[in-house]
């Protein structure tokens, strides 16, 4: 028997320690209480599953140890590595949801970026725009100044209408060009010899001078009377004054205002023929009419 | 001594296996393995930064790690383990504070950045309006 109790009490007390209600410890309850309210956090729960399940793992082994009694020491431990744990998934937690709002912060920045930047495209868009608006204000300015070129450009032609339509007239009475201006010969098929009365086969082509000058009212001319050199030069001389008023007597009382007109005698001089025949002293008894030229037709006259 | 041989033999064989199952709970292999994850954990955490934003988490693992190594020389092997197990989850511990207390201060900072752009849009908004309507 003695021996018997010997053998069987150690073994006994070795059973025991496996199989009694373990006891109770501070840390433990601590741990098992971290882990409760950890995993009742949304935020870890979401966001450290991993760290929680860890968490937990520890806490059932410590919890083991504790229901198998081990040491106080051992169960001290292991429930302070499951509140380290719980530590560092709620810390890791707390991470994850601050880098969340930098990065929603960094993307709240770019939404704000390109929005600032779409304002500021609108914004040149409504300066470009302006400046198309401008561009296209400018343009109908130019338009306005091309249409007044045009314009004026068709004034120059009526001009040049009105210069090519005075040649025509000119034309009719035989005008010729020269460095004085058109000049217009009214031969002496105006006058008896000797007389400054103007003969009736010469009134068309004083008529034809009248219209002219009444249409061209600008125009001034220089009625010049001309003589063969019959007869004393002074005689001839007061004989091309009397034709080339004669002429000019003629026009005004067409209807031609006498500030377009102005008389000049040069006698016998300047014949245009020689004096020594009859043909070539005809010739010389004139009146020339010689019509200034104005700024307006130098160009296109010359 | 009249006990019988074979009850004494019995006997032998149970004190036998009583002291071998005690000795498997004394006698722990040298921790060198755990310490040394747990130097590394500890190295590891050892940051200026960590340093800066969890000092005193730091210093209980470097504490920790210490006393582990004067449980390993007083051949306490057994705590030498506990103590290199605590030091190394301390160690991440005060490196999870110190990443925390970053990134929160990050995030204070990027909301005040953000709030600060808005600002300075609506200024700038306010200016080209002003512009506009000029």
């Amino acid at each position: 028997m003695n021996t018997r109790m010997t053998v069987l009490v150690p073994l006994a007390a070795l059973f025991a320690a496996c199989t009694s209600i373990p006891e109770q410890n501070a840390a433990l309850d601590q741990a098992t209480s971290a882990v409760d309210a950890a995993r009742h956090n949304p935020q870890v729960a979401a966001l450290a599953p991993d760290e929680l399940t860890k968490a937990a793992d520890s806490l059932r082994v410590a919890e083991q140890a504790a229901t198998d009694h081990a040491a106080t020491a051992t169960v001290n431990h292991l429930a302070y590595m499951t509140l380290q744990r719980v530590r560092i998934a709620n810390d890791t937690a707390s991470s994850k949801a601050s880098q969340a709002v930098v990065a929603g912060a960094a993307a709240e920045r770019d939404k704000l970026l390109l929005e600032a930047r779409t304002n500021e495209a609108a914004s040149a868009e409504y300066a470009a725009d302006n400046a198309e608006k401008q561009l296209a204000l400018s343009e109908q300015n130019n338009d306005r100044k091309a249409a007044e070129l045009a314009n004026a450009d068709a004034a120059a032609i009526r001009n040049d209408a009105r210069v090519s339509d005075l040649e025509m007239q000119l034309k009719d009475l035989n005008a010729k060009q020269t460095d004085r201006g058109m000049v217009v010969t009214l031969g002496d098929v105006l006058f008896d010899t000797g007389k400054s009365q103007i003969l009736a086969s010469g009134s068309s082509n004083i008529t034809k001078l009248a219209d002219f000058f009444k249409r061209n009212p600008a125009r001034t001319a220089l009625i010049e009377g001309y003589t063969d050199d019959v007869g004393a030069p002074s005689v001839n001389l007061e004989l091309s004054q009397q034709r080339a008023n004669a002429v000019m007597t003629a026009l005004i009382s067409l209807g031609v205002p006498a500030g377009q007109l102005a008389t000049l005698a040069h006698g016998e001089d300047m014949p245009t023929a020689d004096n020594a025949t009859a043909a070539g002293r005809q010739m010389n008894r004139r009146v020339e009419i010689v019509i200034a030229p104005t700024s307006k037709d130098v160009v296109s006259i010359e | 001594m009249n006990i019988p041989r074979p009850i004494r033999i019995a006997t032998t064989v149970m004190t036998s296996i009583l002291f071998a199952v005690l000795g498997g709970c004394v006698t722990t292999p040298v921790p060198s393995a755990q310490l040394a994850v747990a130097d590394a954990a500890v190295q590891h955490a050892n940051t200026s930064s960590t340093s800066q934003d969890a000092p005193a988490e730091l210093q209980i693992a470097i504490a920790k790690l210490s006393s582990a190594r004067q449980a390993e020389t007083n051949r306490d092997y057994e705590r030498a383990i506990q103590l290199a197990q605590e030091a190394e989850v301390d160690a991440q511990v005060a490196e999870l504070t110190a990443q925390s207390a970053r990134t929160r201060r990050a995030a204070v900072e990027s909301q005040d950045a953000a709030h600060v752009l808005v600002e300075e849009i609506d200024r700038q908004n306010h200016r080209r309006a002003d512009q506009e309507s000029q």
